[in-house]
């Protein structure tokens, strides 16, 4: 069984314990019954069993929607927020009451509920304010509706029933009082405009229906918030009716959250699903499979690869965990204790652990089949690798013999030759001398030509001076056979190509006329789609075989260096048809 | 006749400005560099320059477009390539428009002193000196129904020293016979090969060498 382990700076909190969460319901009851009965005693009151239906309406949902949230992710304080925010509205009910201390809190929670609200819809779904606007919005609301209360409170606003009053002034107490709901409710709409943004600058795959409707919920409850805040001040002829409306909308504000949450179930079911499909298909493309599980089309999946100790992508290419702080997650699978994979995902889907706990130990197997895959990969790739640098290091090292000998060896016996030439022309005419002389310079001729074989063979320099097409013009001049080149238009490619492309023709060519008997042979080059294509083709008698003669496997091994490509086609009678493509973009 | 050298190696270097001096030439210039023998030639034209393909600073064909340069700005300086190989396409690149005042010489040749000058002053009056491996290399290469086939080893051989630039007059001397037959020779030649004759005698090694090539 894969155990998952989320990496930092995420930490698993535990669950709520099931008594808490009892407790807690059945005092939101409770405290609902109690409202219910405040209303009965309160003869002041409008409407009275209307009111105590919406305080039931607002709260016990919040209450039951806080409750599950908490529960199912202990990580986020969506649910705890929720809670409380209940609570503060029954708490505003106390206003309900008489005695001077329970009213005075009741007075006093009455617009808090407003602002905590706020914070719970902008705090959507993680329970985090997530931006400095959001935060200096919700701030701004809390300091309003507590701050401007008490001060209304103080100048003995509403009622004579609480403690608050230090001077009665009336007229001040109700313009502070308005400034006080004009301010929340402009907050109200800055929040509106907050979650606007929020919706609009989410990646198209995240903007599902159930999020849609949890955001145009808390969106419309804003509005309406901030509509009654507007009618209070105004005082308004509608505004029971409007607040019996607003009740009902900040109402549906949770159950389109519970919504969500049940979305998330069914995207649990989509588990299932994947279960079927890593047992039916072989070789799944498992980034593919997870990504539609967890519904992030940008989810990456890398594994560990202990022998290397480090992480890797599905290919074998090296990989890194993303940065903690950035908009990625990670995600670490293990397998009997050590780690396999890692699902790297966009940080929305930390509000659904249970999803990706599902989803990767479903996967389980088949990251640990994906994990050995990659290893081989990757060390396909190294030993392609270290190909590479042997062929790099061997063409390096006899270009640097080729340059010695010709700055070296090769000058100073060219000079010898010319003094012995000078010594030549003046010399005494001893025929004994002169015969001497000669042989000399003749010994001299021979090494000279002895050593430009050595350094020829060492390294074409002509092609590194002075380009593919002269080299192939004096490859052909000098082949003995006939020779038709095709390097018309061809440029100037990086060295390490030219020279591989040259030892190909040349190999091809002396095959050709040693072997295959030829008396015609085409040579052609060109570079079409970022590929230098070189095919040498002859009229032999064929037969030749890539894995007998050394000579064309080190020719394989020279372009498959370069990630290129050596075939051969030499059927017996058919003559032989060499191709290399060498990638040159 | 004044000349300018343009060599990497010291010892070669001096070691041909010794030759030309001892053979009476004025060496006006002795460069380290294709950029340095370029400036020396803008501000003195000399008779011919002698340089070698694979000059500072990345030794590949700094000489050789050094070369060309002088070919195309100083057309009147005869330009005398000197290489540790010889390469037949190099000789097209070098001799792409004409083989007036151009030569290709494997850097060995310095040490046959006479030959050298010989070819030397070819060069500075017009004419050109084409390595002898550049032909025979050419000559080497089997050819189905070939018209070269049909040359006497005699002709081939006159047809070796015209594709080096040797004149009428040379071929009669290296052959050791009478310039008529020499001329007599080459007339043979460019009718066996079927190529049109051509007057100067420049402008015939060109024609050689493309017909070799094709």
């Amino acid at each position: 069984m894969a155990a998952v382990l989320p990496l930092l700076p995420e930490r698993h909190r535990a669950a709520p314990r099931p008594a808490l969460l009892w407790t807690v319901g059945i005092a939101a009851v409770a405290s609902c019954v109690v409202t219910a009965g405040l209303a009965s005693v309160n003869e002041e009151l409008y409407q009275p069993a209307l009111r105590v239906l919406l305080v039931w309406w607002v709260t016990l949902p919040y209450t039951f929607a806080g409750l599950v949230a908490w529960r199912r992710r202990p990580d986020s304080f969506f649910g705890p927020l929720m809670i409380l925010a209940s609570f503060v509205h029954q708490l505003s009910i106390l206003q309900w009451t008489n005695q001077p201390l329970l009213n005075t809190i009741g007075q006093l929670c009455d617009l808090l509920i407003v602002a905590l609200w706020l914070h719970v819809f902008l705090a959507y779904p993680s329970g985090r304010l997530a931006g400095r606007a959001e935060r200096v919005v919700v701030i701004a609301a809390y300091v309003v509706a507590l701050g401007l209360q008490v001060v209304v409170l103080m100048l003995g606003g509403f009622n004579d029933q609480h403690l608050l009053t230090v001077a009665a002034r009336p007229t001040a107490a109700e313009v502070v009082q308005n400034v006080e709901l004009l301010l929340l409710g402009a907050l109200a709409l800055a929040g509106v405009i907050l979650l606007w943004r929020r919706w609009r600058s989410m990646p198209l795959w995240q903007r599902r229906l159930p999020t849609q409707i949890v955001i145009h919920c808390f969106n419309l409850s804003l509005i309406m918030l901030a509509v009654l805040l507007v009618a209070g001040t105004f005082q308004l002829s509608g505004f029971e009716i409007i607040r019996l409306a607003t009740f009902a909308v900040v109402g549906l504000a949770p159950l389109a959250f519970l919504a969500g949450l049940l979305d998330a179930r069914l995207a649990k079911a989509g588990v299932g699903e994947l279960l079927v499909q890593l047992r039916t298909d072989p070789a799944p493309d498992l980034r593919a499979l997870l990504a539609h599980a967890l519904r992030d089309p940008t989810l990456s999946l890398i594994y560990w690869l202990p022998q290397y100790g480090s992480w890797a992508d599905q290919d074998g290419n090296p990989a890194t965990l993303p940065d903690p702080n950035g908009d990625r997650r990670v995600t670490i699978v293990q397998q009997n204790g050590e780690q396999v994979a890692a699902l790297v995902y966009d940080i929305s889907l930390r509000d659904e652990p249970e999803l990706l706990d599902a989803v990767s130990a479903a996967a389980g197997i088949a990251l640990e089949n994906g994990r050995l895959e990659a290893e081989l990969r990757a060390q396909l790739q190294e030993l392609h690798g270290s190909r590479t640098r042997v062929v790099e290091a061997q063409q390096t090292e006899r270009r640097r013999l080729e340059r010695n000998l010709h700055d070296g060896a090769q000058q100073r016996l060219v000079a010898l030759a010319l003094e012995l030439g000078l010594l030549a022309e003046q010399a005494n005419s001893d025929p004994a001398t002169q015969i001497r002389l000669k042989h000399a310079r003749s010994e001299v001729a021979q090494s000279l030509d002895e050593l430009r074989d050595i350094a020829r063979g060492l390294h074409p320099a002509v092609v590194s001076g002075h380009g593919l097409a002269v080299a192939l013009e004096s490859l052909a001049a000098a082949a003995p056979l006939e020779v038709k080149l095709g390097t018309d238009g061809l440029p100037r490619l990086p060295e390490p190509l030219e020279v591989a492309a040259y030892y190909v023709v040349s190999e091809s060519l002396t095959n050709a006329a040693k072997h295959a008997q030829a008396s015609r042979v085409s040579v052609d080059m060109a570079v079409t789609d970022e590929t230098l294509i070189v095919e040498i083709v002859d009229d032999g008698i064929g037969g030749a075989d890539s894995e007998r003669g050394t000579g064309l496997r080190g020719l394989a091994d020279r372009v498959e260096a370069l990630d290129g490509r050596l075939r051969i086609w030499s059927a017996a009678g058919a003559g032989t048809r060499v191709r290399a493509e060498i990638p040159c973009g | 006749m004044r000349v300018a050298i343009a060599e990497d190696s010291v010892l070669l270097r001096e070691g041909v400005a010794q030759l030309l001096t001892g053979a009476g030439i004025e060496v006006t210039a002795r460069c380290g560099t294709a950029d340095e023998l370029l400036v020396r030639v803008a501000d003195d034209p000399p008779d011919a320059v002698i340089v070698d393909i694979r000059l500072p600073p990345t030794h590949t064909d700094e000489g050789l477009r050094a070369a060309l340069t002088i070919r195309e700005e100083h057309p009147e300086v005869g330009v005398l390539v000197l290489s540790q190989y010889v390469e037949v396409g190099l000789a097209m690149r070098l001799l792409a428009d004409s083989a007036e005042g151009v030569g290709y010489l494997l850097k060995d040749r310095v040490s046959e002193v006479k030959e050298f000058i010989t070819a030397l002053r070819r060069v500075a009056d017009g004419g050109s000196a084409l390595d002898p491996t550049i032909v025979s290399t050419m000559l080497k290469r089997h050819r189905s129904s070939d018209p070269l086939d049909s040359l006497t080893p005699r002709e081939r051989e006159v047809l070796e020293l015209m594709a080096t630039g040797a004149s009428n007059a040379g071929i009669a001397d290296s052959m050791v016979i009478t310039q008529r037959a020499a001329e007599k020779y080459v007339s043979t030649i460019f009718t066996k090969l079927g190529i049109p004759a051509t007057g100067s005698e420049s402008r015939r090694v060109l024609t050689v060498l493309l017909f070799l090539r094709s």
